[in-house]
């Protein structure tokens, strides 16, 4: 029988990086920086500090790998700094975590990333992590590079100096030079990570210089850091039957009642009296835990996972909340719609979880109609890029018929249009399908609650797709007027052999037709512009803004729409009453209409493209 | 040019009717009214089958299309393929539907005010066309637009056609003297004149033009006094036109035999028995209604022991075969008529069994006899295995 070895936690994340994100240099770079920007964010917010991150990528030089470039990965932040002691277990030990099984929403849970990184680093290019750090207590910074030892999984502290860090009070700097190549957009574009984590993050001020590009700075839209909520009790109903009779081991002596009560989030009197008419004999419940047998636990939890009880407390997970979700999404770009859900707490595979859903279009990004819309997928934060097809998320928008908003939408697929889906998922345990966190696992309940979150904005998302089609109808109604009249009776008086007195009269008896259909029109379109107004408004009362308040709208994007959205109706009645002037004095148009300013630019636009026209 | 052959007797004059009813649009639009233009609707809600008339004509159901600024494009296309055709009929010229388009293409590119009316592919002038010919009731071919030849490639040792082509010359085809070569029928039947130098003793229509050629090849024409013809899948107006004229000039005894499955039945055989929904005013020239179903019939299956495979539901041509075969017992009239009892039937029982048997598996019976399905076919003739 050969020898049984054992190895340590980092001999095997060395010979397994693939398992945690460095699969390939593209995705190399891209979790790099992941890991150190989820570090410095989760820092910042557990010591209530507002997170300004500073990002750097560079390509330095050849990789030593064949096909890659030597990259320069800067990550500083303004967070508390770490103690010397802890440099060389964060940045260097696997496993060695402050997050590990708290049970709160964090980005990194294990202690895998950062060091996991060190490793790309140490493997790739022979050197570590080079890290300054200075907490507020320190006089000067310290810095140095921590290099994992492979063999006993433990960080090493080399080349430790004291420097004048300018003017820093506190706060991390680390930097990795890696083997890896660089993407900039799609979906495992680097861009699109730090959009997407800037969207999700309405408190952080992010700078950031990519290559060669110019610096490009992201300020927050809150100065709220967000609460990171305290591990609250437990609900029971995200517990398994050898999980609850373990928790009650922690308690002694106390009786059955006291137990359930004190022991769980959740359990009110009033629930123990749903538990005895479920069926839960009374007597149980006043004996000590010591003296219940296995079947009683048994009989206990079935009853209790068969009443219905209070979802679990909002305190255990974090929202980002709908207001802030929509100041977020205008730093990413100018909108032209954008609709945001946040779903209340919900339980899912025994575990409280909360959706959120931003879908925007933007007014100057390339996305074409006839592609899919662009999906970003968060995780308590933190952006999921690759393997999409095998997500929850995914799942849950392909299960959505989105013909009924208003989108195409190929059998089974992601709907087609120029939008960014935006889905953020939080929880205190959200099951991955991997340990490089890519992918959330699907599970029916969990794809059902997304589902509906989706639903939701999709709902909002068709008021908004009608106005504009009832637009675009309208447009075009105007230019068929224009452009098919005047062919439609010149064949005819061809076919017929016609005077040019009559051409004319035919001319001036399709106008007043023609003319009357788009009086119509409008009036379809200022419909649906009042319906959506109406949602505009519903939106802005729940988020306590006075839609008719000067001074809040002028805060608000959301209730600049509004006041455009009334001015539009006002100018389509106006335009109505114009156009039928207009069809009544036969082609005489009035200037200052917008109608008639529409048609007057497409003909400048025509005769500009050499077109002539009646 | 000289006049084209006409394809039956037509009630009215084209440029007549046309310019009526261009009159009509231009005095309604004078008057600020909304002109409309009617057609007959070419759908199965408005197809009717009697079987004595023997194909599917058309009820009263029209569509009507009022000028307004959705169907003002519309128009305005309609009336100006309807120039074009016109001048066509004028100067007798003869396009297909794709050198139509390509035509108004040309026209649009050389005159930038039409270039709203541009077409972005075929389709959309297929439909100009064709709705023209439903609002006058007249057959694209009597607008002189032409399909090309598909299908019908026809042997006989005994069939001679004569051509009356379009400058009033005869030419006469003997199809024993063609060797190998089969005759192809014109999409324009009403130019051909049809002479049996012996009795014919039946017309057969294959639906495979590859197993035709097999049957020609191993002496079909030779030992039977027949005309084999092969469909080549759903029949063309050239086939249907074609069969049509041997109906009526020669009458033999018509057969098809095809695969047994939902879409041979309903798009191939009724195409060519009854005509179709979307051709509802040219059916009485384009569909051969005595023509019988010789098989695969399902008790030829068992009979045989034929090789027969599942239908795959998640094939989606299939699955819609099937589906389509659900509707048309729920309501095309041609499969609700109790005289097509027996075609119903087997639609039934192919839903039933959900499988498919093709006529190339008669050459399973017996491998090494290369004529076997000769002799098979032969013997269901005889014995009135049809339907």
């Amino acid at each position: 029988m050969s020898k049984i070895t054992k190895s340590s936690t980092a001999e095997y994340f060395a010979k397994n990086l693939q398992q945690v994100g460095f699969s390939s240099p593209l995705k190399a770079v891209l979790t790099t920086l992941k890991e150190a920007v989820d570090n410095s964010m989760d820092a910042c917010e557990q010591a209530e500090i507002l997170p300004e991150i500073e990002v750097q990528i560079q390509r330095v030089g050849q990789g030593s790998s064949k096909n890659t470039d030597l990259i320069k990965i800067s990550v500083e932040d303004n967070g508390p700094g770490l103690e010397v002691d802890d440099l060389a277990k964060v940045f260097g030990e696997y496993l060695a975590s402050s997050k590990f099984g708290k049970g709160q929403c964090s980005r990194g849970q294990q202690g895998i990333g950062i060091s996991a990184a060190t490793t790309w680093a140490q493997l790739t290019n022979a050197k570590g992590a080079f890290v300054i750090s200075k907490t507020a207590s320190m006089r000067k910074a310290v810095s140095g590079q921590v290099d994992v030892d492979i063999k006993t999984n433990s960080g090493v502290l080399k080349n430790k100096q004291t420097l004048d860090w300018d003017d820093k009070k506190h706060g991390v700097r680390v930097e990795f030079a890696i083997d890896g190549r660089v993407q900039l957009n799609g979906d495992g574009g680097l861009i699109t990570y730090l959009e997407g984590t800037v969207l999700v993050n309405p408190h952080l001020t992010l700078k950031y210089k990519l290559l060669d590009n110019d610096w490009v700075t992201i300020e927050r839209v809150s100065n709220d850091v967000p609460d990171i909520p305290m591990a609250t009790l437990p609900h029971p109903h995200t517990f398994k039957l050898g999980e609850f009779i373990t928790h009650s081991t922690l308690y002694g002596k106390i009786t059955l009642d006291k137990f359930l009560k004190t022991g769980f989030s959740r359990v009110s009197d009033q629930s123990l009296k749903d538990f005895v008419a479920k069926g839960l004999p009374k007597a149980l419940l006043s004996k000590p835990l010591t003296a219940l047998r296995p079947e009683d636990f048994k009989k206990v939890f079935q009853i209790v996972q068969d009443t219905d009880l209070m979802a679990p407390s909002t305190k255990s997970v974090l929202t980002v909340g709908e207001d802030a979700l929509s100041k977020s999404i205008q730093r990413l770009g100018e909108t032209d719609f954008f609709s945001v859900v946040t779903r209340k707490p919900a339980i899912c595979d025994f575990k409280p979880v909360v959706v959120e859903v931003a879908l925007a279009r933007f007014k100057h990004r390339n996305l074409e109609a006839d592609e899919p819309v662009q999906l970003l997928r968060f995780a308590n934060r933190v952006p999921l890029q690759f393997d999409k097809s095998g997500c929850a998320i995914t799942w849950a928008i392909e299960s959505v018929n989105w013909k009924s908003y208003g989108l195409s939408q190929p059998k089974g697929s992601l709907p087609l249009g120029p939008y960014i889906f935006a889905i953020s998922l939080v929880s205190p345990f959200i099951k991955f399908k991997n340990a490089s966190k890519e992918t959330i696992d699907a599970s029916e309940e969990l794809v059902e609650e997304i589902r509906r979150a989706l639903m939701q904005a999709g709902q909002k998302l068709s008021r908004h797709i009608k106005k504009e089609s009832k637009e675009a109808d309208l447009e075009r109604k105007l230019a068929h007027i224009e452009q098919f009249g005047p062919i439609l009776v010149e064949s005819l008086v061809r076919i017929t052999d016609s005077s040019d007195a009559r051409k004319k009269r035919a001319e001036e008896g399709l106008r007043k037709l023609l003319g009357r259909d788009s009086k119509d029109a409008m009036e379809d379109l200022e419909q649906a512009a009042i319906k959506l107004a109406a949602q505009k408004t519903r939106e802005a009362k729940r988020r306590g803004h006075d839609p008719d308040d000067d001074t809040a709208s002028s805060e608000s994007e959301e209730e600049n729409d509004i006041i455009e959205v009334t001015e539009v109706m006002k100018e389509n009645k106006k335009a109505a009453r114009t156009t039928k002037k207009a069809a009544d004095k036969a082609g005489k148009k009035s200037a200052s209409s917008p109608a008639a300013k529409k048609i007057a630019t497409t003909n400048a636009a025509k005769k500009k493209a050499g077109t002539k026209k009646k | 040019m000289a006049k084209l052959i006409s394809v039956r007797e037509l009630k009215i004059d084209i440029p007549k009717e046309a310019q009526i009813l261009a009159e009509r649009m231009l005095s309604d639009l004078e008057k600020s009214k909304r002109p409309v233009l009617e057609a007959v609707k070419t759908s199965l809600d408005n197809s009717f089958y009697n079987p004595k008339v023997g194909y599917l004509t058309p009820g009263d159901k029209r569509v009507r299309t009022e000028l307004n600024v959705s169907s003002v494009q519309k128009l305005a296309r309609v009336v100006f393929m309807l120039e074009i055709l016109l001048r066509n009929l004028d100067i007798g010229a003869v396009n297909t539907k794709r050198e139509l388009y390509y035509i108004c293409k040309g026209l649009i590119k050389n005159d930038a005010k039409l270039r709203p009316l541009d077409f972005e592919d075929q389709v959309e002038s297929d439909t100009i066309v064709d709705f023209i010919g439903d609002m006058l009731q007249v057959y694209r071919e009597e607008l002189n637009c032409f399909a090309n030849d598909r299908g019908g490639q026809t042997y006989s040792q005994q069939l001679v056609v004569t051509e009356t082509m379009a400058d009033g010359e005869k030419a006469t085809i003997d199809l024993s003297t063609l060797g190998t070569a089969p005759f192809q029928p014109k999409n324009k039947p009403q130019s051909l004149r049809l002479k049996a130098r012996k009795k014919i003793d039946f017309c057969l229509v294959i639906e495979s033009e590859g197993t035709a050629n097999t049957l020609q090849s191993m002496g079909f024409t030779k030992r039977n006094n027949c005309i084999l013809m092969g469909a080549q899948g759903v029949p063309s107006n050239a086939v249907r036109g074609w069969c049509k004229l041997i109906e009526e000039e020669l009458a033999p005894p018509m057969y098809f035999f095809g695969d047994l499955d939902a879409y041979t039945l309903q798009n191939i055989f009724r195409t060519l028995k009854a005509g179709s929904a979307a051709s509802l005013i040219r059916n009485s020239h384009f569909s051969a209604p005595e023509v019988r179903f010789l098989g695969v019939l399902p008790e030829d299956v068992k009979k045989y022991d034929l090789p027969f495979y599942k239908v795959r539901e998640s094939d989606p041509a299939e699955a819609r075969a099937l589906k389509k075969a659900k509707d048309a017992l729920e309501n095309d009239p041609f499969f609700l008529d109790k005289k097509n009892k027996g075609l119903s039937d087997i639609l039934r029982w192919l839903m039933k069994e959900k499988i498919r048997c093709e006529q190339q598996s008669l050459f399973s019976v017996d491998p090494k006899d290369p004529i076997k399905m000769e002799k098979i076919i032969l013997e269901k003739i005889r014995n009135g295995s049809y339907v």
